[in-house]
């Protein structure tokens, strides 16, 4: 009954303290925070949905008993941990550590969420290991800023049945031209080339991105807005194209029936991530050993340009009381060779540091893949990754706008060239109803 | 004898339709993952449910389970303790005229109106001004709260508790708190079985009070657990079967407390809404 | 005699619900009007966010949010189709349990409850598996009609809350049978009604009120969809992030944007209060023609 009591005079309180609390505010978020060692044992909090990652906390744990890591693990980021972040970010109780996706750190940052580790030695010590365009996308550019430590990449490549290709006499594509090409001898030989990602935004964000597109950009005043640029245009077209000619299968990412696609050898390639290795192997089981790795067709003959799909950063959170012992951990947890190894191991990811991709795990060949050493492929591809794409503060809701137009576009009404109209004026709209400068 | 065979095959159908989704449930269930995508769904292939069990059960050290428990717990102790709240609440407005008796019940069954969406976030700001989030009592506190038992709690005690009864109580003495646990309470008791199985399926569905205030997993009722591996599926495919076994095995605690309780609910739920 | 007035009973009984109810409905209530009547301010880029007074402005946006609109308008079409659908065949079934035509009453109640039990985020995860147009066990209908296209989805999804809560309804109606005094039966006989005569004259009328009680929450429920598009989205290319009220408010406070999520809800629970009473007060005025 106590508690109750305390509840029901908190919830009044909470009534006036909550939106008043906003004045305080002002201050902060220029300049790196102060990041000095505290003194004593620390107990830190970090909440990750990384398959496992307890496994990985635990070898930090045995070795630094003055550092003591407490995980807490939920569902996916947009699946509604990131939505706790806010809430607690709001509440004044977020954990010291969580794992943010780099697409939604611009919007933490935006919300005034995240600690600013320029100033903590163990993090800019370790600036040089890691790659460079993965640095890019905690630091947006700026100097004195580091918004997170990089966690993994998403460098993409070309996924394909080597076996369907050489039966009937298809050339591998290096170029998307002679990528359209495959596709409609596959289209004849009864199968698709690939399926278009409806509903995944990530994945055509990483085409765009290779082709050089600039959704975002920020010069400190304002932020600008395109989804409309030659290159995102080039490439929206380039897969209109194929979806109005029906050469690709819609089914909406990540169902049964899309893994049951690829199964029953229906679609033949996919231009995917480095984690995609490891949904293809296990969506996909009874196509084992006819797959193969190649690098992502370009869009100019002899390119050696590639897109990045997914990847996300350690962020520590505004309100941690030790940023300098979060960072070390952060550090620890995405560069050591053994917490990179475990993290391969059990949940897939792809280092983003620059001598990650060396991990034994990764230099091996892969047996799903026909012994080839995909991951050789993906290493070359992760420096190939074009260095400033820079994510907006509301991807949540440009995705869902996007997607939704996709969705249409891929179901007869509009096109996808549309969608990303919509999708530019709904995030202008977006922005400015969070009173976000934007350039109209 | 001709309406009795049409009756029966409505019946039939009606039957089909209700039980085939979970005939499928049932069945998939004890597939392998690549006979899931592969063979007929409707039946049995090579049958590997003990597998499936035996992986769910082992997965993260048990979690599983723990998670059926918590739900248990939530559910089970939520529906009861509030049961008994509405009960007393929706009896007390049945029974006796108070100043502000209309508006109470008014205001409480205005509270069946408002979206659990709007609920969830300022619940989650008001534990948190406790430091009380991410605990076992920040997710049983508020589903205590059942504004429709209040309601249906009211509905019945006017229809099942004579005032002579209550007064011939008075004349021999007994309390008004002692005469509704002993007589009061017997009389409801069809009505309190339905409204508790009203409020504990309430409670197992909310998954969105979960999600808000809890991080850690090991306090994660079955319903978030589950939703969360389903969004873990992209990085790990192999969680897929898990749900759907994990899914079968979350519903069979709620038909057996069907089955245990249903010459309860039989009689007690329609009395009140007839008058 | 004089009847001494049991005010320490009433609070007893109506504290301990009370001030739960004051705590985890009204203040948060409170707490959510309170914030659609603020908005963010900043300076800069990524200047931080202060909350001030915004008066309604909030509220315009809601009544100039097109997809919000039409996501209501959906929900409308939506129960004003499923809802006489899924009532009418718990009517049927209620009024045939009790007809006496129908053997193992038992067995059919608990078959047709059992789906009750099923959480809505599960259920919908189990008939998106059901309508796939590959996996299917229905194969047949699914490769000729598209039920999760932009046409059918939404029916599709009506399928799946009637699937729900048929038994649910059902339950509620056939236990207002039970109660039906035998006498009243009696009386029919004798006049010579024939079952079908009987359940339309003399059942139906009694059972009214837990037909009408049954609408209502029928209506709230159609307007507070959640789970069910939530779930579609991941396998139906038809379902927006605004394709339902509730789904709008919670793709927008994930956003994040607080105080316009607080608006909609609020306008959302005015609109559910309005439609309800509204249909009260129809029903009313039809009892006392």
């Amino acid at each position: 009954m106590k508690k109750l009591l305390g509840i029901l005079l908190t919830s009044s309180l909470a009534l006036t303290a909550c939106s008043s609390g906003g004045d305080d505010d002002t201050t902060a978020t220029a300049g790196a925070a102060s990041c000095a060692p505290s003194s004593g044992p620390v107990t830190l909090s970090f909440t990750s949905w990384i398959p496992n990652i307890e496994e990985v906390v635990k070898v930090w744990n045995a070795k630094n008993p003055n550092i003591q890591v407490k995980v807490q693990t939920g569902p996916n980021g947009n699946g509604g941990t990131y939505q706790n972040f806010f809430n607690q970010l709001k509440a004044g109780n977020a954990p010291d550590l969580g794992q943010v996706e780099y697409d939604a750190l611009p919007s933490f940052r935006v919300q005034d969420g995240l600690t600013n580790l320029a100033g903590c030695k163990p993090v800019t010590d370790a600036k040089d290991q890691f790659i460079d365009w993965t640095w890019n996308q905690v630091s947006f550019g700026e100097k004195d800023a580091v918004y997170g430590v990089p966690q993994d990449s998403g460098p993409m490549a070309l996924f394909y049945r080597k076996d369907l290709f050489e039966k009937n006499n298809i050339p591998v594509p290096a170029t998307w031209e002679e990528y359209a090409a495959a596709a409609v001898k596959v289209k004849a030989a009864g199968g698709s080339i690939t399926n278009f990602s409806q509903s995944d935004i990530n994945q055509f964000a990483g085409l765009a991105w290779q082709a050089g597109g600039h959704w975002f950009s920020n010069d400190g005043s304002k932020w600008t807005v395109n989804f409309q640029d030659e290159a995102t245009t080039k490439v929206a077209n380039y897969w209109q194209d194929l979806v109005s000619k029906k050469l690709v299968s819609t089914v909406p990412p990540w169902t049964t029936e899309w893994d049951s696609a690829y199964n029953k050898g229906q679609a033949w390639t996919w231009v995917s991530a480095v984690w995609g290795a490891n949904s293809i192997s296990s969506g996909a089981p009874d196509t084992a050993g006819k797959w193969a790795v190649a690098p992502m067709p370009q869009w100019t003959t002899g390119g050696k340009v590639a897109g990045n799909w997914g990847g996300s950063s350690t962020a520590v959170f505004k309100g941690s009381k030790h940023p300098y012992e979060a960072s070390q951990f952060a550090i620890w947890l995405n560069t050591s060779e053994e917490a990179l190894t475990l993290l391969n191991e059990k949940a897939n990811l792809y280092p983003a540091t620059k001598t990650g991709g060396s991990l034994a795990a990764l230099s091996k060949g892969v047996d799903f893949y026909g012994g080839q050493k995909i991951y050789d492929i993906f290493a070359q591809a992760a420096t190939e990754v074009t260095p400033d794409f820079t994510w907006g503060p509301t991807m949540t809701s440009t995705y869902a706008t996007a997607s939704d137009g996709f969705k249409a576009a891929v179901s007869g009404s509009g096109t996808l060239a549309d969608a990303l109209k919509k999708a530019q004026t709904s995030t202008i709209d977006n922005l400015k109803s969070q009173s976000i400068p934007v350039a109209e | 004898m001709k309406s009795k065979s049409a009756a029966m095959a409505i019946m039939g159908i009606c039957t089909l339709y209700f039980l085939v989704p979970i005939w499928w449930l049932v069945v998939g269930a004890t597939k392998s993952r690549s006979d899931f995508g592969n063979t007929a769904p409707l039946w049995f292939a090579d049958v590997s449910l003990g597998q499936n069990l035996g992986e769910l059960f082992r997965y993260r050290d048990g979690v599983f389970l723990r998670w059926m428990l918590n739900s248990v717990l939530y559910t089970g102790g939520a529906a009861l303790l509030g049961t008994i709240l509405a009960a007393m609440c929706g009896y007390a407005l049945a029974k006796y005229r108070f100043p502000g008796r209309e508006a109470i019940f008014n205001v409480v069954l205005g509270g069946v109106l408002v979206p659990a969406t709007a609920l969830a976030l300022p619940l989650f700001l008001i534990f948190s001004q406790l430091n009380a989030t991410n605990t076992f009592w920040s997710v049983f506190l508020p589903s205590l709260v059942n504004p429709f038992g209040v309601y249906l709690a009211r509905i019945y005690a006017t229809a099942s508790v004579p005032e002579e009864l209550l007064e011939a109580a008075r004349l021999d003495g007994s309390g008004e708190v002692r005469t509704f646990f002993t007589v009061s309470t017997k009389l409801m008791f069809p009505a309190l079985v339905t409204i508790f199985l009203f409020h504990f399926v309430a409670v197992w569905n909310n998954f969105l009070l979960p999600l808000i205030m809890l991080g850690n997993e090991r306090l994660f009722p079955v319903t978030l657990g589950l939703y969360t591996w389903n969004s873990q599926v992209n990085q790990l495919p192999e969680l897929r079967m898990l749900v759907l076994t994990g899914a079968l095995v979350s519903i069979v605690p709620l038909v057996v407390a069907f089955l245990l309780l249903q010459r309860f609910w039989r009689s007690g739920l329609g009395s009140g809404a007839v008058k | 005699m004089t009847r001494r007035k049991p005010a320490a009973a009433i609070l007893f009984f109506v504290l301990p619900f009370g001030l739960l109810f004051i705590a985890f409905y009204l203040a948060p209530i409170g707490y959510a009007i309170k914030q659609s009547l603020y908005k963010v301010t900043r300076t800069g880029t990524f200047g931080p966010a202060r909350e001030v007074f915004g008066g309604l402005e909030q509220y315009q946006r809601v009544f100039e949010n097109g997809p919000f609109w039409s996501s209501i308008g959906r929900v409308l079409l939506f129960g004003v189709v499923q809802v006489p659908v899924m009532l009418g065949l718990a009517l049927l079934l209620a009024l045939l349990l009790d007809s006496g035509l129908v053997r193992g009453r038992a067995f059919f109640r608990l078959a047709f409850f059992v789906p009750y039990a099923i959480p809505g985020v599960i259920a919908a995860i189990m008939w998106g598996f059901l309508y796939s147009p590959n996996l299917s066990p229905f194969t047949a209908v699914t490769k000729t009609w598209d039920l999760l296209s932009a046409d059918l989805v939404l029916w599709a999804m009506a399928n799946v809350v009637t699937w729900v809560y048929v038994g649910y309804n059902m339950l509620i109606i056939y236990s207002a049978l039970l109660a039906i005094p035998q006498e009243v039966y009696e009386a029919a006989t004798l006049d010579g009604a024939g079952p079908i005569r009987t359940a339309w004259s003399v059942k139906i009328p009694l059972v009214m009120p837990a037909i009408v009680l049954t609408t209502v929450f029928s209506i709230i429920g159609t307007l507070q969809l959640l789970a069910e598009p939530q779930v579609f989205r991941t396998f139906s290319s038809a379902v927006s992030s605004t394709y339902t009220p509730n789904l709008t408010v919670y793709s927008t406070s994930s956003i994040p944007n607080f105080n316009l999520a607080a608006a909609f809800s609020v306008v959302l629970a005015l609109a559910t209060c309005v439609l309800s009473f509204a249909f009260l007060k129809v029903t009313q005025r039809g009892a006392d023609k």
